[in-house]
């Protein structure tokens, strides 16, 4: 293997951290607090640097037992926590953010092992927590996400826990190893493993929108898209990106609209066109309940206090995998 | 002409059949063997169709005298029956929950409630909100059915009728989901005939039927003429019982035929067969009543789920040279519903329902279902491991209750009663204008609801269950019902929930426990403090959008509690109705409140377990699984 040997190339910016190999460059940005670019065999991945994500779209339960008005606070979260710091080790070692002018002394010829690069996020919830998510790179192009939330007495329930990404065209589909159909941890039962593959973007048509597509216990999950946004890349052959268990399991959904998107529509019909991918790795997901819409809440053991911490890891497949 | 046709009867609950002939078994019959085999009887004429129709919007406005042949028809149009006025474009489209449809419009009381003793004539007669739907429809008699004793077969229409031919005045009904009946003999000419329906969308019905659902007025079933011949089979009553051996089985049957067969030298064949054996073949003198009592059964196979095996019944009238006047069919199925220790056993096996809530609906047509709509149910059902069924809340089209016999889907037949809107205000319990309650006036009204599901349904072995209706709190009325059921049907159960408001009388009403809603907590609760009744969740797993969470602790019971017997999700298909988008034009799925409806409950009746479309939710999945590892 050619790459067992390679290095890490990486560019110390003055607002930037790039971060560059065969096939792939990424560039996480200190100024949008989170991973700007995610470029692999030319085609970007990313539309807006990721960032955590503490709501989901209401659902008819939800409503019901008045959970929403409850949590309201983790929708300004999921909206607006800025990044509050930003944190980045080389080789394991943690360095003075090379920032100008301590990025003075570096040179177009950096290599590394691996690198890794952690952003701390602080909710607008009041009292306010923190979220760290750390981004550890190597010479393969794999990247390893860990999340960790700093539970913090005197906040209401999580609605939802994890990292969203928006990529900058709609996928054509994903395929996932995991569990059939539309999975929740109070609803998971009925779903069989297996390999699947979904085409397009499927958004649960429920009367009125609201939290859907989550795939619990998912093994890997492969996004494919066809276009870009690039004006100067006509080529329409599909190209595809890799999420991947780091260990456990891990819950997703992959949709073509945020969460707020869908709590903002009585329709489906009123949402946007479909443009965009927004993949959303969960760390932790509140169940569904179904004993009543009016009132009954969530079984206690599908709650997700926020009193507790909360932590939870994936990988973004190399260019080798 | 004896009669004239009154809309005073709009605002007298006592008022509710005018004319009507009474219900009876949902027998087929024809003229010979051959059209038996093909399902088509010569004796039958559809008036489906086409008709002429005029609408107005109170009854003030109505086209007066529309029904005399002489009288100016040149502005009406079409409609299709069966349909929904409200879907062919006249009068608007409304869904409703609990609150009644006018609320916040007028302030109505129901007649003889609160020390009432006028009776409040013209709450509905007079209503501003009572839409009036004038359907015309011409025909000639079909040659076959001509020199005969001729029927009109109504099988729903919403929410209450006038009928007259050829300007003659015929008859009145209310109940939207029975059957009406009457006889058109006298009045038929030959040639072309004119058949004038007056519907209302509001009578003192309208406080008896406020289930949460669209509120739709018109003729949304069947219409079809039946001839009958000179000795004809009005009812049959079926008890194919199972002894105690659960081996033999036990056939009795009662005939009722007009009431001078005696006279007319008729014999009556009856043939029980199953493929391989006839198990009786007996001719007999007609008479007004025929019965035949313990033909035994020896070995007999059972009926039941999986297995849902049917013999045939042939009843065969003949005259007096043994020329066919008509032949009788009906499946029959073997099985034997008890409570046994406090449990309901089917063919002495625990009973356990993994059922669904079913309302009537189609996404395009509203609650006038096709058959495709029931055919594609029952593969669901299967699919799924769905054994039952509850008629949510009002009977369905006959055709449903042959099919679920053919499928082996244990029914819950729920006649047409909701009353939640008179006790169910702001989440509590209110019943100080309650109805039917205990109220005399109201109480013939609610038992003839009760008659009708039983004596049109009291053949299907599918129905295991007779329900009383759905939300209406307890009162005498609702005892009255009970004590109908259990009087004319010792072979099933009764069933209904809203006892539990009014514990006062569950000793007369309903043979279970019957709850909505509660959590397996409170459930577990009541089975183990003593229970008397064996426990049914006649709703549970509210399906409302992305729900059907936690199904496993309502499961989780049936291993620990003997008593507790499964139950019916909430429910099975969203009701919601698919509508050209005003901006784009495409289908779309359109919910209360989207009509500029108001008040309305809006989404509230989304709560299936397939989207209004008939496509699956996601939930569908889990209850594969759980009702599949319950599928004994």
């Amino acid at each position: 293997m050619a790459n067992t040997t390679a290095k890490l190339h990486v560019v110390y910016g003055d607002g930037t951290l790039g971060l560059h190999g065969e096939g792939f460059q990424y560039i996480f940005s200190y100024e949008r607090g989170g991973l700007e670019s995610l470029k692999r065999d030319g085609k970007e991945w990313l539309y807006r640097v990721p960032k955590p994500t503490f709501w989901r779209a209401t659902t008819d339960n939800d409503r019901g037992n008045r959970f929403s008005e409850k949590s309201a606070m983790w929708l300004g979260a999921d909206l607006f926590s800025p990044c509050t710091d930003i944190e980045v080790a080389v080789n394991g070692q943690v360095i003075t953010l090379p920032i100008a002018p301590e990025n003075n002394r570096y040179s177009d010829h950096e290599t590394a092992d691996k690198v890794t690069i952690r952003f701390t996020y602080t909710t607008t919830t009041v009292p306010a927590t923190t979220m760290t998510v750390s981004y550890t790179v190597d010479a393969t192009g794999e990247i390893r996400v860990q999340a960790h939330f700093n539970g913090q007495a005197g906040l209401p329930e999580l609605p939802a826990l994890g990292i969203r990404f928006s990529m900058p065209t709609a996928a054509q589909g994903f395929t996932y190893r995991g569990l059939s159909g539309e999975t929740y941890p109070d609803r998971m039962a009925g779903g069989q493993p297996g390999d699947y593959q979904v085409t397009g973007l499927p958004v649960t048509p429920y009367m009125v929108p609201q939290e859907c597509g989550m795939h619990m216990a998912t093994e890997r999950a492969t996004v494919t898209r066809a276009i870009t946004l690039n004006n100067a890349d006509p080529d329409t052959e599909p190209f595809s990106l890799t999420f991947k268990q780091a260990g456990t399991p891990f819950n997703f959904s992959c949709l073509p609209y945020t969460a707020e998107e869908l709590e903002n529509a009585t329709h489906i019909e009123e949402l946007p066109l479909l443009r965009r991918t927004v993949f959303t790795v969960f760390g932790a997901v509140r169940g569904v309940g179904g004993i009543d819409s009016w009132g009954a809440d969530v079984e206690a053991k599908y709650h997700l206090p926020a009193d507790r911490d909360y932590d939870f890891e994936f990988v973004i497949a190399g260019t080798q995998d | 002409m004896l009669l004239q046709a009154d809309l005073k009867w709009l605002d007298d609950p006592q008022t509710y059949r005018v004319n009507q002939l009474p219900a009876h078994s949902d027998h087929h019959y024809y003229r010979t063997v051959a059209e038996m085999q093909a399902q088509q009887s010569s004796f039958v004429q559809s008036l489906d169709g086409t008709w002429q129709f005029a609408f107005a919007p109170t009854p003030q406005e109505r086209p007066v005298g529309f029904e005399q042949p002489d009288a100016d028809h040149q502005n009406f149009g079409d409609i299709q029956v069966p349909g929904h006025i409200e879907l062919a474009g006249y009068g608007q489209l409304h869904y409703t929950n609990t609150l009644y449809p006018w609320e916040g419009k007028l302030y109505r009381r129901p007649a003889y409630t609160l020390g009432d003793t006028t009776g409040m004539p013209g709450m509905f007669s007079a209503g501003p909100d009572n839409t009036v739907g004038a359907y015309l429809k011409t025909f000639t008699l079909s040659p076959k059915l001509r020199d005969h004793r001729v029927v009109i077969q109504f099988d729903g229409v919403e929410e209450a009728m006038y009928l007259w031919l050829n300007g003659h005045f015929v008859g009145y009904a209310e109940d939207s989901f029975s059957q009406s009946e009457f006889d058109l003999t006298p009045y038929l000419q030959t040639g072309e005939n004119l058949l004038a329906v007056e519907v209302f969308k509001r009578s003192t019905a309208a406080f008896l039927e406020d289930q949460d659902f669209f509120r739709f007025s018109g003729i949304f079933r069947s219409v079809r003429l039946v001839a009958q011949p000179t000795v004809h089979v009005n009812d049959l009553t079926i008890r194919a019982n199972v002894l105690d051996d659960l081996t033999t089985g036990d056939f009795n049957l009662t005939l009722a035929l007009n009431d001078d067969a005696g006279q007319s030298g008729a014999q009556i064949k009856t043939i029980l067969h199953a493929a391989d054996r006839v198990l009786l073949n007996q001719t007999v003198p007609a008479q007004a009543e025929v019965t035949i009592q313990h033909v035994p059964v020896p070995n007999v196979h059972l009926w039941d789920h999986h297995d849902p095996y049917l013999y045939q019944l042939q009843v065969e009238v003949l005259d007096a040279e043994g020329h066919l006047l008509e032949v009788v069919p009906y499946d029959v199925g073997f099985r034997r519903i008890e409570l046994k220790d406090k449990v309901m056993c089917l063919n002495g096996h625990r009973l356990i329902l993994n059922g669904v809530n079913r309302h009537e609906w189609d996404a395009k047509r509203g609650r006038s279902v096709t058959v495709a709509d029931m055919q594609y149910d029952l593969q669901v059902f299967k699919q799924h491991h769905i054994n039952a069924v509850r008629t949510c809340h009002y009977p369905d089209q006959i055709d449903w209750y042959y099919l679920c016999d053919r499928n082996g889907i244990y029914m819950m037949a729920e006649n047409n009663l909701e009353t939640h809107g008179t006790w169910q205000k702001m989440g509590a319990v209110e019943p100080s204008d309650n109805v039917p309650g205990s109220l005399p006036q109201w109480r013939g009204a609610v038992v003839d609801r009760a008659r009708s599901n039983y004596q049109a349904f009291k053949n299907h072995p599918a129905v295991l269950f007779w329900s009383l209706g759905n939300e209406s709190y307890a009162g005498d009325d609702i005892a009255a019902m009970d004590r109908y059921y259990h009087e004319h049907d010792e072979t099933r159960l009764t069933h209904y929930e809203g006892v539990c408001r009014n514990r006062a009388y569950e000793d007369q009403i309903s043979d279970m426990e019957s709850m909505m809603y509660d959590p397996p907590k409170v459930i577990r609760e009541y089975l183990d403090n003593d229970p008397q009744k064996p426990f049914v969740n006649c709703e549970y797993m509210h399906d409302m959008g992305n729900s059907l969470g936690g199904m496993n602790s309502y499961t989780d019971l049936i291993d620990q509690y003997p008593m507790y017997q499964g139950g019916f999700i909430w429910d099975y298909i969203d009701q919601a109705l698919l509508i050209n988008d005003e901006v784009t034009g495409q289908p779309v799925l359109r919910y209360g409140g989207d009509f500029d409806d108001r008040h309305s409950d809006y989404e509230f009746s989304g709560d299936g377990l397939l989207f209004a479309d008939r496509t699956p939710k996601p939930a569908l999945q889990e209850v594969s699984y759980y009702y599949g590892k319950y599928d004994r």
